[in-house]
């Protein structure tokens, strides 16, 4: 998804400047730095443990860091006023199982300061987000592992925050729930409003990220939008081919370790093309693009699951 | 406003979790009816038997038989004793009263034309409707004396002979009413040996009233004077104040409800951290300092309504407190004191589970030495000594000056300012210890 020229002029909504923080001696965040413009959708893209949940903490004041600032619509995220533009969906499912869905939706309404019509309003529109109109009056322990996730947003977003931030909001859904949230997140970027996207899996960060930061062990490795991440640090592409002759002409790119041929190459749709002039005979071909994973892996040595 | 919609939370979320609400609610009203029922003998007006020190100076087989009628009756147990030891024993308080049958009983009582024997009797002032009772009783003792002496004619043959002998010899009378009254004594000389009389009427009252009102006096009683003179810390000085079997185990079940509330609160702090929902109510604008408001005031307000409906249901079993205002003085303090110990216990473990396992040990300890199962009057000397590091004694003290023990307000002050103490500091305890595990928290 790549970056619209009116959001990279907004002004910034999330500002991050060389943020430090250390757990005694293991360092978490080392000069974290960054700016999210309005409406953007920013996705911190990193293994587990690789400090994206504690970027959160601190950009949502929950934490304090040990150096340097973040800033939330240009103010601190400590101050009630700021924590009322906020919208947090932790990583951790944060209801309360014995309450129903409505009821959840409305204590934490409440604690935003909405009541009597306006609440309700708000509550008929989370549950709807959610698709849980059908289950509002059932307590949250009975539902699903990704209706708990799709209340888990709700809740975030029931005082219309202008910037919400998702840690890890797919973890542990079944894919039906996993597309109504990525639908959900559309929704929300068509309103206009400012993402910070926490995940380790690559799809979800290029599909509904305008950029993507790359971190591991709580540094910045690379920060731009997904094709000039791949562009910039993803590497050749691959070519797998199963060969019936090979010619001499060739030999360079050659020869074909029983009947396979492995190589790589910027252009591949042209090397491929440039073989088969030679009079290569090939019985298939398998071409892979780089992607996130080839970037992190060349960004890090290695990959991103590990 | 946000702080009370946290702890209406908090109170949904309570009653809909069984288990609590189990501990809560029903555990300690269990509690209270089981030992107020163990209790049901020690006092007010299911008090068994009226304990009576008898003082026997006539040591006689008729002074013998008034005694044994006395302990026929299902409300008095005798026991035996020398004059000083049976008033000492009322002025502790650990004899309702004492009576004292005088030499020479034998040989007027039970006989409707004698003089009948002076007894004494003394009684605890402040039990001043047993005493009455007790008179009643003591004339239907004497009022079975007289069927005594017809069941033994050999003994009471002299008596009637003597006494027609007298009658016959005295001029004073004139010679027609001499003449009747020798009669009268002779035939009562041939069916004394046979007569039975009818079985006493059961009640004292009708003893009393039915040989007042022949105009015939069974016996004669001097009030003895016994000013208690208990000492005020003595068992027997504090239980004399009990009007009920529930006034003792209401104020311990009432503990046990807000150690139950304190548990649960505490538990419900862990339960939030762990399910996220903490990090959540962190992220909202009201900060710790009101998150932790919230849920004192749900502690709070629970503990209140514990001891709120175990006063409605101690009251709907009789237990009647001195007075009101200081019960729910009683009341806040307590509630107050063990929101702060919740508040302290929520930070001393990471999980429910050890939260729940440090919650109820403290609290168990809190209550054995504080007398939740064991009144404290009760316990040997050092353990009273200890109880007093016991939250639980202060609280149930402060209750039981309300319910019972009929505490002046200088003399609640006390315990009601421990216990507030505790409280303030449990709360500043918790609260410094969370603050600083969250903000250095992953």
């Amino acid at each position: 998804m790549p970056i619209a020229s009116t959001i990279s002029q907004a002004p910034p909504a999330i500002e991050v400047q060389d943020l430090t923080k250390s757990y005694g001696q293991v360092v978490a965040l080392r000069g974290l730095s960054f700016c999210v413009p309005k409406g953007e959708t920013f996705g911190l893209l990193g293994p587990n443990g690789a400090g994206k949940s504690t970027a959160i903490q601190i950009m949502t004041g929950l934490l304090r860091a040990d150096s340097g600032r973040a800033l939330v619509d240009r103010g601190q995220p400590h101050l009630s006023d700021i924590r009322r533009r906020i919208g947090v969906a932790p990583q951790a499912l944060s209801l309360y199982d014995e309450l129903t869905a409505a009821e959840n939706l409305a204590f934490f309404g409440r604690l935003y300061g909405l009541s009597g019509s306006r609440l309700q309003t708000r509550v008929d529109w989370g549950l709807e987000f959610a698709g849980l109109q059908d289950r509002a009056r059932h307590r949250a322990a009975t539902y699903s592992g990704g209706m708990k996730r799709r209340l888990n947003i709700a809740i975030a977003l029931i005082h219309e925050p202008q910037v919400l931030f998702l840690d890890e909001p797919t973890v542990g859904v079944d894919p039906q729930s996993r597309n109504h949230i990525f639908e959900s997140i559309h929704r929300l970027q068509e309103a206009g409003l400012t993402i910070l996207y926490t995940t380790h899996y690559m799809e979800e960060a290029r599909r509904l990220c305008h950029r993507v930061a790359i971190m591991d062990k709580g540094q910045l490795l690379a920060l731009d939008t997904v094709p000039n991440l791949i562009a910039s640090h993803g590497g050749a592409s691959k070519i797998i081919a199963d060969v019936e002759f090979w010619p001499k002409e060739l030999s360079a790119v050659g020869p074909p370790q029983e009947g396979q041929l492995l190589t790589t190459s910027a252009e591949p749709l042209a090397e491929v093309a440039r073989w088969t002039n030679a009079g290569a005979k090939l019985n298939s071909l398998q071409i892979s693009s780089p992607d996130l994973e080839s970037v992190f892996l060349n960004l890090t040595g290695r990959s991103l699951r590990d | 406003m946000q702080i009370l919609t946290l702890a209406l939370k908090d109170l949904k979320l309570l009653l809909r979790d069984r288990t609590a609400a189990f501990f809560i609610l029903a555990f300690p009203v269990l509690m209270g009816l089981f030992f107020g029922m163990m209790m049901g003998g020690s006092s007010g007006s299911s008090r068994g038997k009226m304990s009576i020190a008898i003082v026997d100076d006539d040591k006689s087989e008729l002074s013998q038989a008034f005694v044994d009628a006395l302990a026929k009756n299902s409300s008095i147990a005798v026991v035996p004793a020398d004059f000083e030891a049976a008033k000492e024993s009322v002025r502790k308080a650990s004899r309702t009263g004492m009576l004292v049958i005088p030499q020479g009983f034998h040989k007027t009582a039970g006989i409707l034309w004698e003089p009948q024997p002076e007894l004494q009797l003394g009684v605890d002032p402040s039990r001043a409707a047993e005493a009455a009772m007790l008179e009643g009783f003591v004339m239907q003792a004497m009022s079975e004396l007289i069927q005594h002496r017809f069941q033994n004619p050999e003994a009471f043959l002299p008596s009637i002979v003597q006494a027609r002998e007298d009658f016959a010899a005295n001029t004073a009378i004139d010679p027609l009413t001499r003449q009747l009254g020798s009669t009268m004594f002779a035939a009562l000389e041939q069916f004394v040996g046979q007569a039975k009389l009818d079985a006493a009427d059961d009640s004292p009252q009708a003893a009393t009233e039915g040989a007042t009102s022949a105009g015939i006096q069974l016996a004669q009683i001097r009030k003895l004077d016994v000013t208690t003179q208990t000492v005020p810390d003595s068992v027997s000085a504090q239980t004399a104040k009990l009007r009920s079997r529930w006034d003792i185990s209401f104020p311990q079940a009432m503990l046990w409800g807000v150690l139950g509330c304190a548990a649960g609160f505490a538990i419900s702090i862990a339960r939030e951290r762990s399910a996220g929902t903490l990090q959540r109510l962190l992220a909202s604008p009201l900060g710790l300092q009101r998150i932790l408001l919230g849920k004192a005031l749900a502690c709070f307000l629970a503990s209140l309504f514990v001891i709120s409906l175990l006063t409605l249901l101690g009251f709907a079993l009789k237990m009647r407190p001195e007075s009101f205002p200081k019960l729910a003085v009683a009341a806040v303090c307590t509630a107050a004191c063990f929101v702060g110990i919740m508040m302290t216990v929520s930070v001393l473990g990471k999980t429910e589970q050890s939260v729940g396992g440090v919650g109820w040990a403290i609290n168990l300890v809190m209550a054995m030495i504080g007398g939740c199962m064991i009144p404290v009057m009760f316990m040997p000397e050092f353990i009273q000594r200890v109880s007093i590091l016991s939250p639980v004694r202060w609280s149930i003290l402060a209750i039981e000056g309300a319910v019972w023990r009929q505490f002046s307000w200088l003399e609640m002050a006390w315990p009601c300012l421990i216990l507030i103490g505790i409280g303030l500091a449990g709360f500043a305890l918790g609260s410094f210890i969370l603050r600083r595990s969250q903000l250095s928290s992953h």
